[in-house]
């Protein structure tokens, strides 16, 4: 019995002494310290943002007017990331599912990350660093060599080295759009009625469906970008497990983090700066104010 | 035996007591102007404003570094953008006939208001970049681990939010950038394979951006998603605390 209470009383004054207490000295008054921060802070932007204002005016072009599309149009600049993907893919796919997988899939990092590794400081896990450049670097410099290639950069780079013309047996490596044209797809998939045979839309008394299926069309706008962003985040995941550059799940929650803000980064970079009139690719110098 | 009168005190002194502990700092600041630490703590935890803080905080919070006060400039912005806001809502006529001329008399003939538009301008995009950057503090700082998962979901709502208030402000100039910008955006919406055209319809009340879709993205804009916001801040304030304050290493 003696040896009995004495162990408990042992276990219990360890896991006192174990128990992080919080010390009074670790801590400070928020007022005034952090109020004061806070009270800096909040003046130091108002006064920068006022200056800003008496600087720069917020632009006011002419009055709105439907018959008149300037050349090029497009969206406030933090959704030029997405006309940006538009350009590449089925509009459907660029403009609603990637938003909306997006939002999801961030609101579920905790979810799956629910570890307490690297938590409250920053950079606090082993590999927390080299994930982020890792993750960083490959987002924004994969993504602007895919859009690189799509714009058929890789043949004007072929062209001013080598003085010769792209081969026109490689002509469908020219963009994904070529592989649609210049690939010799059998001509029964570019036209297959689906609306006639299969859906029956008019027994449910609606007009008859007139859906027709062009395979090499959906496999260039909607196969061909699918499987490239959710193949190439797999596949730099399983590099850097292999690589045992990520090994946890916070790991690979930063890796997968940072390529992303990386690609969001660089689409919205190339979407503001590198468009111009008929949204076509060029140097941010040669963009030029939209033309009406 | 006479009994020493205590020495008179200074003036500056007599004034400073006359006037903190006088009866009207009392009954603006209960438990006195805020110059010893319990006050300083009585101050924070009864002020309305003051209380969404704890009384204390750990050192490395108050570090600028830690935190780089992104959410507290976030919501700075939001209260700026509301003054800014009712302002020029003073102006503006949320009607095809008059709210460009609105916008070119609040910028020729209102006194402050090409400043007031400025600076709404500007703290609207600083506020995108904020709540941007904020997420990104959260998430490389470790602090969307449990138990603050679901602060970290309404904290993604709450970045939605920021950007669709955003969107629908900038129909409002109705000039040309204005105009082609929201088509452009909301054409992404009609583009939706299932309900994509009817939610546009539902949107921008009609076919194309006109009057309907003035007069809904103003209301939006001024009560709708700042009523929705401010909820949702309220809720992720209070799980700030709830959920144990800033995140810290175990």
């Amino acid at each position: 019995m003696v040896s009995d209470s004495e162990s408990i009383e042992q276990s219990y004054s360890k896991a006192v002494q174990d128990r992080k207490t919080r010390k009074r000295e670790e801590e400070l008054l928020v007022w005034p310290d952090l109020v004061f921060i806070e009270f800096i802070s909040a003046l130091l932007f108002m006064l920068t943002l006022t200056i800003l204002s008496i600087l720069i005016n917020a632009p006011l072009q002419d009055r709105a007017n439907p018959a008149h599309t300037p050349n090029p149009s497009k969206a406030p600049w933090y959704f030029l990331n997405l006309q940006e993907l538009l350009l590449h893919m089925h509009p459907a796919i660029a403009g609603v599912l990637v938003p909306t997988i997006a939002v999801g899939a961030l609101m579920a990092i905790p979810y799956i990350d629910n570890t307490h590794e690297g938590e409250g400081a920053w950079w606090a896990s082993k590999r927390a660093k080299i994930n982020a450049k890792v993750g960083g670097f490959v987002g924004f410099f994969g993504t602007l060599f895919l859009i690189l290639f799509n714009e058929s950069k890789h043949v004007w780079l072929f062209e001013k080295i080598t003085t010769l013309e792209w081969p026109s047996a490689l002509n469908w490596l020219r963009n994904t759009r070529a592989m649609q044209t210049d690939l010799p797809w059998p001509e029964a998939l570019k036209n297959i009625p689906v609306g006639e045979k299969i859906l029956k839309t008019e027994l449910l008394g609606l007009p008859p469906s007139n859906l027709v299926l062009d395979i090499p069309k959906i496999f260039i706008e909607q196969i061909v970008p699918m499987t490239t962003m959710i193949g190439l985040p797999i596949l730099l995941a399983v590099i850097a497990a292999k690589t045992k550059i990520a090994q946890t799940k916070r790991d690979h929650a930063i890796l997968i983090f940072s390529a992303f803000m990386a690609t969001w980064l660089m689409l919205t970079i190339s979407g503001t700066a590198l468009r111009g009139a008929g949204m076509e690719l060029m140097w941010p110098w040669d963009v030029k104010p939209p033309v009406t | 035996m006479t009994i020493e009168k205590p020495p008179k005190k200074p003036l500056e002194e007599r004034i400073y007591n006359y006037i903190m502990n006088g009866r009207v700092v009392k009954s603006i600041i209960r438990s006195g102007y805020p110059n010893t630490p319990r006050n300083q703590m009585l101050m924070v935890a009864t002020n309305v404003f003051l209380h969404l803080h704890p009384t204390r905080i750990n050192r490395t919070h108050v570090k600028i570094t830690h935190t780089f006060c992104l959410g507290g400039l976030s919501f700075f912005m939001f209260l700026g953008l509301t003054i800014t806001g009712v302002l020029l809502m003073f102006y503006y006529v949320p009607s095809v006939e008059r709210a460009y001329e609105d916008m070119q008399i609040i910028q020729s003939e209102v006194r402050f208001g090409f400043l007031m538009r400025n600076l709404h301008r500007w703290m609207a995009h600083s506020m995108v970049l904020l709540v941007f950057m904020h997420m990104m503090r959260v998430f490389y700082t470790g602090s969307y681990k449990p138990p603050r998962e679901f602060n970290w979901v309404v904290g993604v709502l709450l970045l939605v939010l920021t950007l669709l208030l955003s969107f629908t402000g900038y129909l409002l100039p109705w000039d040309e950038l204005a105009f082609w910008a929201i088509t452009v955006g909301t054409q992404m919406v009609g583009s939706a394979p299932l309900f994509g055209e009817a939610n546009r319809f539902i949107l921008i009340g009609g076919y194309e951006v006109g009057a309907n879709a003035l007069i809904r993205f103003y209301t939006l804009h001024v009560i709708g998603l700042p009523l929705i916001t401010t909820v949702f801040m309220a809720v992720h304030f209070w799980r700030i605390r709830r959920d144990g304050g800033l995140a810290r290493p175990l």
